[in-house]
């Protein structure tokens, strides 16, 4: 009954933070002084993230073991007559598997170091906090054990829900509460193109299902090859059409360009939860749920390339934006976006494996990051401006060498954990380039990205850590003390180590292997002609790490003695590049001035013509009345007139009629 | 027997000074009166038609005449009730004085 335990285990898994986010909320109902204080609360949550780690380690084992892949739990939902029933169901597979492990194993971590950032600093409203957390946890392990899109989308919604409410968690300040709405609304916007896709494709394909016979795909490749009207359109074209439908919400969600803006003002959260919304959770969904269809965005050229340009535009165009950035955290935001880019870039060349990877190993070392830049924070009483840190790897050692492992890792410098999946991705891009000439600007775009990205990674770790102190804060900055190492020390050793599960260079598959990498390029090659098998390119290999060294070098060089004067930038790159390319102005532009404007000018549509017709009725009423009812005299005798009068008429109408006249 | 269009234009006359009665006068006691000349016209109507058709249709005349004659007891009794309620109000039963049930 080993898959029966499997199963269970695979269950339980999102199901475990979802009871403690349900005892955490009801806690809250008792009496206050027999209510749950922060220490219950967090002893829940973080507890529950362990469990669930704990159980995703052994669903992992599990399923490398036994190289299982099947639906464990299926529910109806919705049961109908005549039409398909809805289900919820728990997809056990190698990359829910995998991601199960990822998203628990960081979640925990970040409760870890919560402790330290949240309660220990005296912070109001624990339960809250760490009731989201849980609700965070839970919404994402749902998310990723999905067995069919709806139910995908159901929790990709919730899992929105969960940053709004964190990144909001201090609403008092009006910054973190304007930051959470946009957050809210940005990722809504593309969560539309999301419904009105998933509401598509049941419509074309009758199914939600990921797996098993007559699962999506099936029944889209089917269509495809039957050549069948879906629709109304040719069946590839509505597979086109549907996939970037869904696309936009990944978009949103993951914050590509054009509706990055969220994420950058996210920072408003509080730094551990920046931490889970980039490492894991939020930001981590959207990619995701493109892996995860993967199989279906194959089926259309036009879609990849989609995925492929989006990507890549965005890798090179968030890290630009990274390099003038002097919140610490909004560097990371951007490196966050940039990251995102690669591995949507990956996805788009069918570099499926690829992807994963750099997702995998981007959330352990972004977390490493948040966390060590959380660490700061703390230690030096919320500094967040660099310019006002520096120094700081004397006062702070452990947080300073686990940060370069991160900052190394992002970097893409070997044998660091992102070097490997990055050189992958660019890799699998290079292959098909050759088959495909259009992805050709994604790649440049990518590469370019590479150097960008050590510029930046390593103006942060200069600025930061080295040189001198630039504030009071900054020189008397105290390290935390276990909360803080733990998380920490664990994030950086898997930044170091995790790259080699699928060193390619060296020969290592062992990732491709048990995700069935395999499998999906062969899939990819059959559908769109994309190359299935490639060989290792040593040359690319050696470019891509020159260039980020080259980058990362430039910066300490320029930066790690850097004084106030390098500060002040005034040219027009420079400007452009602070003012964030006038994507955010013009959004409030596109919100405030053309959008507003125009409803205020159809609303007049509304006031005058559909008002006017009730107000004139009204009015035509009101008027009529008021002259009829003069004849109300309040004399008898006039009454008595007009019934005499009326009586008379009648007479006349009856003699008229009757034809006595 | 004098025939029946005698009673027919005896009882339109009544019926007409009643009418000009009722719309003309002001004293509320003197409209009373008036209309029940005018029921009273009506009730000659009656009288008439039964006397000419005889049999079933004379009794049911005559039957309708009586009630007509209690109804219009009933309503003289209600009518000058509501007169002198009146005339303790207004101190006169003009029917131009109480004007309170207009606009």
């Amino acid at each position: 009954m080993a898959e029966q335990a499997l199963a269970t285990a695979a269950l339980l898994i999102p199901v475990v933070p979802f009871v403690a986010f349900a005892v955490i909320l009801l806690g809250g109902l008792l009496p206050k002084e027999r209510g749950f204080g922060g220490a219950t609360s967090t002893v829940l949550s973080t507890a529950s993230a362990g469990v669930s780690f704990a159980l995703s380690v052994y669903v992992l084992l599990r399923v490398q073991a036994t190289d299982a892949s099947f639906v464990a739990v299926r529910t109806a939902w919705v049961e109908a007559t005549g039409a398909p029933d809805l289900h919820f169901g728990v997809l056990v597979d190698p990359l829910s598997a995998l991601m199960a492990v990822i998203v628990s194993l960081v979640a925990f971590l970040v409760h870890v170091f919560s402790k330290y950032y949240m309660n220990d600093e005296g912070e109001n409203g624990l339960p809250r906090y760490y009731g989201a957390m849980a609700l965070f946890t839970g919404s994402m392990l749902a998310f990723v054990f999905s067995s069919n899109l709806l139910m995908s989308f159901i929790f990709f919604e919730l899992v929105g829900l969960c940053s709004y409410l964190l990144i909001g968690f201090w609403y008092e300040t009006p910054s973190a509460a304007s930051a959470a709405k946009k957050a809210f609304l940005v990722t809504r916007f593309g969560d539309y193109f999301f419904l009105v896709g998933v509401a598509g494709v049941f419509a074309a394909f009758g199914t939600f299902a990921y797996h098993g016979d007559g699962s999506l795909f099936d029944t889209a490749a089917s269509a495809i090859e039957g050549n069948v009207s879906v629709l109304g359109v040719g069946a590839e074209m509505a597979v086109t059409a549907l996939a970037l439908l869904v696309l936009g919400g990944v978009i949103g969600k993951s914050a590509q360009f054009p509706l990055h803006t969220w994420l950058p003002d996210a920072m408003e959260g509080p730094t551990p939860v920046s931490a889970l919304i980039h490492a894991a959770t939020m930001v981590a969904a959207g990619v995701y749920l493109v892996a995860r269809l993967f199989e279906f965005y194959a089926l259309s050229p036009t879609a990849l390339l989609v995925v492929a340009y989006v990507g890549g535009f965005t890798a090179l165009f968030a890290a630009t934006m990274a390099l003038v950035m002097d919140d610490i955290k909004q560097v990371l935001a951007y490196s966050t976006i940039s990251q995102y880019g690669y591995m949507m870039l990956a996805l788009g060349a069918g570099g499926y494996t690829a992807a994963v990877f750099h997702l995998t190993n981007h959330a352990f070392f972004k977390a490493l990051l948040f966390l060590g830049a959380g660490s700061v924070i703390i230690a030096t009483h919320h500094k967040q401006d660099m310019w006002e840190l520096g120094g700081l790897r004397r006062r702070m050692p452990v947080t300073y060498w686990t940060f370069l492992a991160g900052a190394l890792a992002l970097a893409g410098i070997a044998p660091f954990s992102g070097f490997w999946s990055k050189d992958e991705a660019l890799l699998a891009v290079l292959r098909n380039a050759v088959n495909e000439p259009l992805l050709w600007v994604p790649f440049g775009l990518g590469l370019v990205a590479v150097v960008v990205t050590g510029f930046y990674t390593f103006r942060m770790v200069a600025l930061t850590f080295h040189g001198e102190p630039r504030s009071e804060e900054a020189r008397e900055a105290e390290e935390g003390g276990f909360a803080v190492y733990t998380p920490l020390v664990a994030l950086g050793a898997l930044a170091v180590f995790a790259g080699f599960i699928n060193a390619v260079p060296l020969g290592i598959h062992a990732l491709k292997t048990f995700l069935g990498g395999e499998t999906f390029a062969e899939y990819a090659a059959e559908t769109v002609g994309y190359v299935g098998e490639f060989e290792p390119s040593t040359a690319l290999s050696v470019t891509a790490l020159a260039l980020a060294v080259a980058g990362s070098v430039a910066a300490f060089r320029l930066y790690a003695g850097a004084d106030e004067p390098l500060r002040h930038r005034d040219g027009a790159t420079a400007r452009v590049l602070e003012k964030k390319y006038y994507v955010d102005a013009f959004q409030v532009w596109l919100a405030e001035d053309v959008t507003y404007g125009l409803s205020k000018r159809l609303s007049l549509f509304d006031i005058d013509i559909l008002d006017g017709v009730v107000n004139g009725t009204s009015r035509v009423s009101l008027g009529s009345g008021e002259a009829v009812r003069r004849i109300q005299t309040g004399v008898v005798s006039h009454y008595a007139a007009v019934i005499a009068l009326g009586v008379v008429g009648l007479v006349a109408l009856v003699g008229l009629v009757g034809g006595w006249f | 027997m004098l025939p029946s269009s005698y009673y027919v234009f005896l009882s339109a006359f009544v019926f007409s000074v009643g009418l000009y009665g009722v719309l003309t006068r002001t004293n509320a006691v003197v409209i009373l009166m008036c209309v029940e000349l005018m029921l009273n016209a009506g009730n000659l109507n009656l009288i008439a038609f039964a006397t000419h058709h005889g049999g079933v249709a004379g009794i049911a005349g005559q039957t309708f005449t009586l009630f007509v004659l209690a109804v219009a007891a009933a309503e003289v009794a209600v009518g000058l009730g509501i007169f002198i309620l009146v005339y303790r109000r207004y101190g006169t039963v003009d029917v131009r004085k109480p004007r309170l049930m207009r606009w």
